[in-house]
Order: C-alpha cells, then sequence, then structure tokens
C-alpha cells in the first residue's frame, strides 16, 4: 500500500512538473474584442502592445473596428461556444447582455474578483457601481465618455465676445448664439451631426437638466410626456427654426471643422478632428441649461463573455490579469482616445496631466465625470427599441414636420406600447 | 445659318455623351480628389475642387495601420472562389433543370425562384449556427459557400439554355453523345456569353457582400474589402480622408481591368441570339 | 465502363436529371434552404437559447400584422422598388443607346462607358458616403445646386417627401453600368441590315424602337431586370448609412426593419416572422410575374 501512494505521488509530482512546463512553454491565449474604431482603437492596441511585450505567460489577440453589429455578434458567439474570453460592454448595456456574461464575482471557478485582486476603491464608485445588476458584479469599468461644448474663438472674437469665457448659462448662451448670428455664421449644433439618435441625446440632455425623468424606476411607462419634456424639445426644435442658430438635417462636426460654427456640442472623440482641423478651437463643460448642468454621456467596461463549460481557471484569471493591466495604464487610454479613466490613480498620471488633450478639454470633461454630472442613457431590456421609437419622433419634430407635443405623444405611446405590450 | 446648325448637328452628341458623363464621374472625381487631400481641406464652404496641398497622409495611413493589402487579398480569394464554385454547380443544375427531365422539377424550380429574392436577414443567424458546426467561421469557405448556394446563377443559365434548339443536341444525341457530352460538346461551347455575364455579375456581388460577411469573420485579418472599409468609418464621426482613400485604392484594379477588357467582355455579354445562331 | 453508366443513365432520365442537380441542390439545401427553414421555425418563438425559447404559436405574426411600424416597411419596400427598378433599368437602357448609338461614329465612346461603368465597382458604403455628402446641407454639390435654383427647398436626404427617391438615384448611379452592359451586348447583337431595310421601307426611330430594338433585346433585358428586382428587394446597406430609415421612418424599409428587430433589439423570431412575411410576397409576386410577363412557356 504504501509502496502505491508513494509511486503515485512520484507520477502527480511528474505529472505536475511535465504539466508546468507545458503551460509555461505555450502562453495563453486571450481573444478580446473591442468596438473600438479611430483613436480609441489605436490607444486600445497601444495599452495590449505593452501588454504582450511585457507578459510571456499571457498573449491577447486584439480584434476591434465591428462597432455595427457588436452586440449581437458578442451574443451569437456566446451562444456558439466560441466567445473571446475578453469584451467591451456600454454601462447602460448590461441589464440586455447579462444573461452573456460571467459573473465575476459568482463565476463558475469562483471569486474572480477576489482571487485577482480587484479593489472597488480603486475606481470611481459610480462606474464601479454600474457593473452591478440583481446582486451580482459582472463589469470593470474603464471610463467616462461624453458630450461637451466645443466653441469656436476666432468666430467669439469676430462676433465681439469674450474667447476665454465661453457661456455657461442660458442668458449668456442666447446671447452669445445671437452675436454669432449676426456676425454671419451658424450659431450652435446641439448634437454633432444630423443622426436621429444623437437629436434624441440633445433632448436628452435639455429635459434631464430640468430633472426630468424619462420613465419610472421599474419601466412600466413612459414618464417624459409632461410640460419640462416638451420645453425641452421645444428649445431644441426653436434652435434649428425660430431662434435660426442652425439649419435642420445640418452635420455641425463638419461645419464647426469648417470654420463656420461658432458652437458645437459633440463627444470627447472629437478631439482628433478638432486639432487637425486647423480652427482656432475651445473647450467648456456642458451649459448649465435649465437648472442642473448634466450632460450625455456612458462608460466603456470591460467584461468577460460567457465561456464554453470546461474553461479552465488559467484561462478566466488571465483575463483577469488583462482587465487588470488596462485599468492600471488606462492613463494612455485618456491621453490617446479621450475617454476618462475610471481608475483613480490613473487619472492623476503626471504624463497625462501634461498632455495636450488634459490641458485643453479633458480634465473639464473629467470635472463634469467627477461631480456625476455626466448622466447615463437608459438601462432597459427594450433599450434600444424604446430609444428608436423616441429618436423617430424627435427628428420629424425638429425637422419642422409635427409639433413637439404630436411628437411627445405619439413617443409616449409608442414607448408604452413597447413596455407593456410584450 | 445652315451651316451653323451642321455643326451643332454634328457636336451633339459629343455634348450629351460627355456632359452625362461628366455629371457620373463627379461623386468619383470628389472621391478621388478627397483622398488626396489633408483634412483642413476637406472641410471648406464653399467647397473646393482643385487641391492645393497634394498629400499621401491618407493613403499611408491606410497601408501602415490597416491590413490592407490582406483585405485586397481577402476579398480576392472570396470572390474569385464563389465565381468559380457557382459557375460549377450551377451549370449541370442549370442543365439538369433545362433539358431534362424528373419528378418535381418544376416545383423546385419554382421554389429556387422565391429563394432569390430573400434577403440575408431572415437566414443569416440560423446560417451563423450551421457554420459554427462545420466549424467554418472564420473562414473563406464559411463566407463563399452560402453565396455559392444561391439559386441567382441556375436562374440565369437556364434562362438561356432553355433557348438553345433542341436540334443541336438531337444531333449530339444521334453521333453517341450522352447527356454529359451534350452539357460539355454543345451547351458549354457556346454559352460562353452567359458565363461571362453571370460571371462577372457574381464576382462583384462577392466583392461587395457585407451583410454575411460581417457576421461570419470576426477577425481582423480575415476581414473582405466592404467589411474592412466599414472599420475605417468610425461610429461617431466619418473619417472622409481616410476611408475615400481606401475606396479609391480597392476601386483601382478593377477600373483598370475593366478599362482594357471592356470589348471582350461585351462580346462576352452577348446573350440574344447567339444561342439561335448556334 | 463509361459508356455503360451512360446507357444505364439514359434509360433511368429522372435519376440522371437528379444527378446533375445534386451538387447544387445540396449546398443550397445546408446554406440556404435549412437556414430558412429554421427561420421559419424560429418565428414561431420568443426565442431565447440561453434562458429557453418559449413557443408563442403565431404571436409574432399578430404583433407584426398590428404593427404600423411593418406596413409602413411593407409600403417603403414596394415604393422604392417601384421607384427604383424603372430607373435602373431605364438609365442603363438610354446609356446602352448612346454608346451604341454613337460610339461606332465618335471618338471616346470607350472611356465614356468605363465612367457610367465605374460606380458599380463601388462598394454600397462607399456609396452611400459619397451621396450623403452630395447632399449636405452645407458641402453638398447638388443640394447646393438645387438650394441655387430654388432658395427655398428643402434638405433633400432630410425630407419625408424625397428623401426615398434621393437614395432610389443613388442606387440607380451605382448599379445601372452594368445594365448599362448587359443591353449594350444584346445590342449589338441585332443584324444591322435590319435597320437598313427598316429605313428603306420608311420606318421612324421610334418605330425601328419598339419592332425591332425591343423584341430582339428581351433576353438581355429579361436578365437584367431580374438581376435589378433582386437588388432592389434586398436594399439595406444604402439607406442605413445614408438616412438610417429616416426621416422619421419614411426610408425604412423591410430588410432594414428586419436588421433592427432581429440584430438591435434581438427580437429574432419576430424578425424571422417579418421574413416568412416576405418570402409569401416574394412568392405571390413571382407567380403574378410568371403570369404577366409571359414567362409561363419559358418555364415548361
Amino acid at each position: 500500500m504504501n509502496k502505491v501512494w508513494k509511486l503515485s505521488i512520484l507520477v502527480i509530482g511528474l505529472l505536475a512538473v511535465v504539466g508546468l512546463q507545458v503551460f509555461a512553454a505555450s502562453p495563453i491565449k486571450i481573444t478580446f474584442n473591442t468596438l473600438f474604431h479611430e483613436a480609441d482603437a489605436q490607444a486600445m492596441q497601444k495599452i495590449i502592445d505593452n501588454f504582450n511585450a511585457t507578459h510571456t505567460d499571457v498573449q491577447v489577440e486584439l480584434t476591434q473596428g465591428g462597432w455595427t453589429q457588436y452586440y449581437a455578434q458578442m451574443k451569437l458567439a456566446v451562444m456558439a461556444g466560441n466567445a473571446p474570453q475578453l469584451g467591451i460592454c456600454h454601462a447602460n448595456k448590461l441589464v440586455e447582455m447579462a444573461d452573456y456574461l460571467t459573473p465575476l464575482d459568482n463565476s463558475p471557478v469562483g471569486n474572480i474578483l477576489q482571487m485577482a485582486g480587484f479593489n472597488p476603491d480603486d475606481y470611481v464608485s459610480a462606474n464601479w457601481k454600474a457593473g452591478e445588476l440583481n446582486g451580482h458584479h459582472y463589469l470593470i469599468p474603464l471610463d467616462t465618455h461624453g458630450w461637451g461644448l466645443w466653441y469656436n474663438k476666432d468666430i467669439f472674437k469676430a462676433a465681439g465676445l469674450d474667447p476665454n469665457n465661453p457661456p455657461q448659462n442660458l442668458a449668456d448662451f442666447i446671447n452669445a448664439c445671437d452675436k454669432i448670428k449676426v456676425a454671419g455664421y451658424y450659431a450652435f449644433h446641439p448634437a454633432e451631426d444630423a443622426a436621429p439618435r444623437k437629436l434624441r441625446r440633445a433632448w436628452y440632455v435639455f429635459y434631464w437638466q430640468m430633472g426630468g425623468q424619462l420613465f419610472d424606476k421599474n419601466y412600466t411607462h413612459a414618464t417624459f410626456n409632461n410640460p419640462k419634456g416638451l420645453l425641452a424639445l421645444q428649445f431644441l426644435v426653436d434652435i434649428f427654426h425660430d431662434f435660426g442658430w442652425n439649419k435642420p438635417g445640418s452635420n455641425g462636426y463638419d461645419q464647426f471643422a469648417a470654420g463656420k460654427l461658432g458652437m458645437l456640442v459633440a463627444g470627447n472623440w472629437y478631439y482628433g478632428t478638432a486639432v487637425s482641423s486647423g480652427v482656432n478651437w475651445g473647450y467648456a463643460p456642458m451649459p448649465n441649461f435649465f437648472g442642473i448642468p448634466y450632460t450625455w454621456g456612458n462608460s466603456h467596461q470591460l467584461a468577460i463573455p460567457l465561456q464554453p463549460k470546461g474553461t479552465p481557471k488559467a484561462v478566466y484569471l488571465a483575463a483577469a490579469e488583462v482587465i487588470k493591466y488596462i485599468s492600471e495604464h488606462s492613463h494612455i487610454w485618456t491621453m490617446y482616445g479621450g475617454h476618462i479613466t475610471a481608475y483613480k490613480s490613473e487619472a492623476t498620471n503626471p504624463e497625462l496631466l501634461a498632455s495636450d488633450y488634459w490641458t485643453k478639454s479633458g480634465k473639464w470633461l473629467n470635472e463634469m465625470a467627477q461631480k456625476g454630472l455626466v448622466h447615463f442613457p437608459i438601462n432597459n431590456p427594450h433599450g434600444s427599441e424604446l430609444e428608436q421609437a423616441i429618436q423617430a419622433q424627435i427628428q420629424l419634430a425638429v425637422n419642422g414636420q409635427i409639433t413637439p407635443q404630436e411628437a411627445l405623444n405619439k413617443a409616449e405611446a409608442d414607448c408604452n406600447k413597447i413596455l407593456q405590450g410584450k | 445659318m445652315k451651316g451653323a446648325w451642321r455643326v451643332i448637328k454634328r457636336a451633339l452628341p459629343y455634348l450629351v455623351m460627355y456632359g452625362i458623363a461628366f455629371l457620373w464621374v463627379i461623386p468619383v472625381l470628389w472621391m478621388a480628389d478627397t483622398a488626396f487631400k489633408p483634412r483642413s481641406e476637406i472641410f471648406t464652404i464653399p467647397p473646393t475642387w482643385i487641391l492645393s496641398h497634394f498629400t499621401l497622409f491618407n493613403i499611408k495611413r491606410l497601408f501602415t495601420q490597416w491590413p490592407f493589402l490582406r483585405w485586397l487579398l481577402n476579398s480576392l480569394i472570396v470572390a474569385t472562389s464563389v465565381t468559380l464554385g457557382s459557375l460549377i454547380v450551377s451549370t449541370p443544375a442549370a442543365f439538369s433543370f433545362s433539358r431534362l427531365r424528373w419528378r418535381g422539377r418544376d416545383a423546385l424550380f419554382m421554389i429556387l425562384l422565391v429563394f432569390m429574392l430573400l434577403p440575408w436577414q431572415i437566414n443569416v443567424i440560423p446560417l451563423f449556427f450551421t457554420m459554427n458546426k462545420f466549424r467554418f467561421l472564420n473562414t473563406y469557405q464559411g463566407v463563399a459557400l452560402p453565396m455559392i448556394a444561391m439559386p441567382i446563377g441556375v436562374f440565369l443559365l437556364r434562362q438561356f439554355f432553355i433557348n438553345i434548339p433542341k436540334e443541336l443536341e438531337d444531333a449530339a444525341r444521334i453521333d453517341g453523345c450522352s447527356s454529359f457530352g451534350v452539357l460539355t460538346r454543345v451547351i458549354i461551347p457556346i454559352s460562353k456569353p452567359v458565363f461571362a455575364a453571370f460571371g462577372v455579375y457574381m464576382f462583384n456581388f462577392a466583392w461587395n457582400e457585407f451583410f454575411w460577411s460581417m457576421i461570419c469573420l470576426q477577425k481582423k485579418t480575415m476581414a473582405t474589402m466592404p467589411v474592412g472599409l466599414s472599420m475605417l468609418q468610425g461610429a461617431h464621426e466619418i473619417d472622409y480622408g481616410l476611408i475615400l482613400a481606401g475606396a479609391f485604392m480597392a476601386s483601382l484594379p478593377s477600373l483598370v481591368i475593366f478599362f482594357f477588357l471592356r470589348r471582350q467582355i461585351i462580346r462576352g455579354f452577348t446573350l440574344a441570339g447567339s444561342g439561335s445562331k448556334g | 465502363m463509361g459508356r455503360r453508366i451512360g446507357e444505364f443513365l439514359y434509360r433511368h432520365h429522372g435519376l440522371e436529371g437528379v444527378l446533375y442537380a445534386l451538387p447544387f441542390v445540396s449546398l443550397w439545401a445546408v446554406f440556404l434552404a435549412w437556414p430558412v427553414g429554421y427561420g421559419i421555425y424560429i418565428s414561431l418563438f420568443k426565442w431565447n437559447p440561453m434562458l429557453g425559447s418559449k413557443f408563442v404559436g403565431l404571436a409574432n405574426y399578430a404583433e407584426l400584422f398590428h404593427s404600423l411600424r411593418f406596413w409602413n416597411a411593407v409600403a417603403n419596400t414596394f415604393k422604392f422598388a417601384g421607384m427604383t427598378i424603372p430607373l435602373i433599368i431605364g438609365v442603363g437602357f438610354v446609356f446602352a443607346l448612346m454608346v451604341w448609338g454613337w460610339g461606332r461614329t465618335h471618338r471616346g465612346a470607350g472611356i465614356i462607358q468605363s465612367v457610367l461603368f465605374f460606380p458599380y465597382l463601388l462598394t454600397v458604403s462607399i456609396v452611400a458616403i459619397v451621396w450623403k455628402w452630395l447632399f449636405d446641407r452645407d458641402f453638398g454639390l447638388v443640394q447646393q445646386g438645387i438650394n441655387a435654383i430654388f432658395p427655398s427647398a428643402p434638405m433633400l436626404l432630410n425630407s419625408t417627401v424625397w428623401a426615398l427617391p434621393v437614395i432610389a438615384i443613388a442606387t440607380a448611379w451605382w448599379l445601372s453600368g452594368y445594365r448599362m452592359v448587359v443591353l449594350q451586348a444584346g445590342l449589338e447583337e441585332i443584324p444591322r441590315d435590319l435597320f437598313e431595310a427598316a429605313a428603306i421601307d420608311g420606318a421612324k426611330g421610334h418605330h425601328q424602337f419598339f419592332h425591332i430594338i425591343l423584341p430582339l433585346i428581351k433576353p438581355s433585358l429579361l436578365f437584367a431586370l431580374v438581376l435589378t428586382i433582386i437588388s432592389a428587394f434586398r436594399t439595406f446597406g444604402q439607406v442605413l448609412m445614408m438616412t438610417e430609415g429616416g426621416p422619421g421612418r419614411s426610408t425604412e424599409v423591410l430588410a432594414l426593419y428586419m436588421y433592427w428587430v432581429g440584430f438591435d433589439y434581438f427580437d429574432v423570431g419576430k424578425a424571422a416572422a417579418a421574413g416568412v412575411v416576405l418570402l409569401f410576397m416574394i412568392l405571390a409576386l413571382t407567380l403574378a410575374g410568371v403570369k404577366l410577363l409571359g414567362l409561363r412557356s419559358e418555364l415548361q
């Protein structure tokens, strides 16, 4: 008996040694699919390249750029049992995606959060909380991104305005727009370009600033068809009609890059274009139009999609290691991608603080994020359908084809049908 | 007076032809023009046409930051195999549907007809799982097979075969040809025009196919040109310089080929009557 | 040996026919018919393999029939087909006549033909981007031109009336070059002496067109028509990238609607149901077309 025991221990030991060596010889491969593109994709590539160069036990294969069907593809891949080990999930998509993601605190191999040593205090708390659902934790925050005010300093000078003092309240804002209009420019574009989803976001911003709520807490019905919602939409419509600050259907990005637009509401991703356009621009937080200076925004978060049964623990831990590395080097993400890191210590990285991006625009977006003024979109399994129902009507109202009241009536009816009809 | 009228009458065809061609080429010119413009010149009001600062910046970005040549190669492989594959399987099928009699033939053909018009959106999700079973996701065969299986080729070739006079076939039969002989010695030799026309269509279809390719090819290195070009086009705003440089470079090879083989292609397309004339 | 197989097959004619069709039909069955059939099966479910699909019978269909948005998409699909098919064939035909009629006697027809064909070589996303730009309010050449003539004209791509026609025109620009080549090939095949004889008989131009040209290029025309109908019903990319179905829902065609429902809302059962409805509409249309166009004789 004793002999058998000794022998088996020897064999197991040998196997372990051989196993370890095989393990060490072929690194764990982590595939990481993102929906990033342009500057974002390059920033993530930089981080992952650094990771691969400094690690021998884990190697990451990064695929980026496919943003059109990203979530549908992730769901299909999970169902087919060939999901990537690492993916991106917007904070407001968690409700819809949770069934397809590994709960990090309750994975098949145990509590990954604990094993990999994630500390919630390292992250901006609002972003960290966005990764929780039904008592489980699914996401590790990467950033906060959102809209701010880009303005043309030369146009400000031509209109007799102070180019270092962009308007931050409604009265100043109206005054500035009227002066810019008189000077012969488009005064203002509230929503990047003419895409319906962006017009909808602009309306959200005005409505949120009045303290409005889009739906009740349990998403039983729409709660936006009220005087506040109407006033917000009227304001959005007037920008393109009565005020004459711009024209419906126009592309604010391009107007601004051409030096024809005084003020543009656009996301941090506009930085690269703004720099290369040659326009003498400035950046300011979203003005306080109606009470609370909310802006529209969202948060990219990292997730481990649901893995096939029997995926070894080492793979989960390797994926967690990559997430941790990305967090700890996310100042690169902010510097080159423009999104504000959610990892607190990285937001004070000296290299980042000295960078052009930070001093010219990033720090203000960071300020908005710190103050909790970056308002995330609705978080519902029917989110996409609800938002499309809303934006179709908003667009018609902005075009002047229906009145704001008609738009809200129709949007409310459509949303209620979606929420109650299923 | 009369002389002036004659001049006009002679010039009119030129005016019309070049006028229309000019209208048609404007979008293309703008595309080529933008591909070589620095960003600061792309957005100007009024738009400028003559670029004052020629730059290869966009083309350079295309080749250094993206696997553009790989996309070109992928597209070439997929489009070629779809074209050849569908010619190879559609020809005998069209022959069978037009010249051989068997039970259920016409009913099956009607079903094929209906399937011709269906958009990808109806079958793409089940197709994804089928391909996953075969382990064909992210492979050339995975993208190509569903396109080869499209009934359009069978329909078009059958339409042509049906017009080939029966006497030709009978003559061959009398000479001792089997059906295979009829197909290879009679039908195929006089069907070159329709093969050319259909081949060009199929090649172009595969070259431009986006929806299924996007679902099937999730790896950047496997992407075909349309999928690759869509990666160049961001979600937030359009990087006109980069994407039009890509479009310009992607269409250049086919344009050169078309320009030089124009006559052959058109001669090859001649469908009407050549069958009846033998 | 080979001869024996041949004889065997000749005697069993039916088997032989099946044999020739088999390679294609089996590919078709696995990669097209089976997925579509499975799609029809899915259309009876609230499909969710992760949590278990729920059989709902015809509920998805009932939802569609009560949905104004669905019928709007159906109407837009037919409207778009009605605009784009004549436009593509018409433009292609005119170009073919032009290049054919003047090509021999006038210089530069080759270059012109290449220019007219070129758009066909572009992928749909490029076509959409270029045309969206042409109709941009501030930078669009065409939009600026229109506004110079009619200062009060709306931005066409942002108009519920004009957006769909503009997309149809862009599609014609993209696709008519190939139809031109197909039709021109048909024209080249008409013997020139037919026209000379007609000219001696004193036939007018339009007479030649209706009595010589049209009947003789019918095969080419049919070829072009079938391809054009197919692309009209499958239209998707141009609309997604030029208007996203807007303004409002005025350009939302069925393929786009199915895309939103299937890929954005991930209501795969309902999207499949929409596909099945489309399938039956196409079936009815095909049967009607077979009767109307007198294809019956060609089908037998």
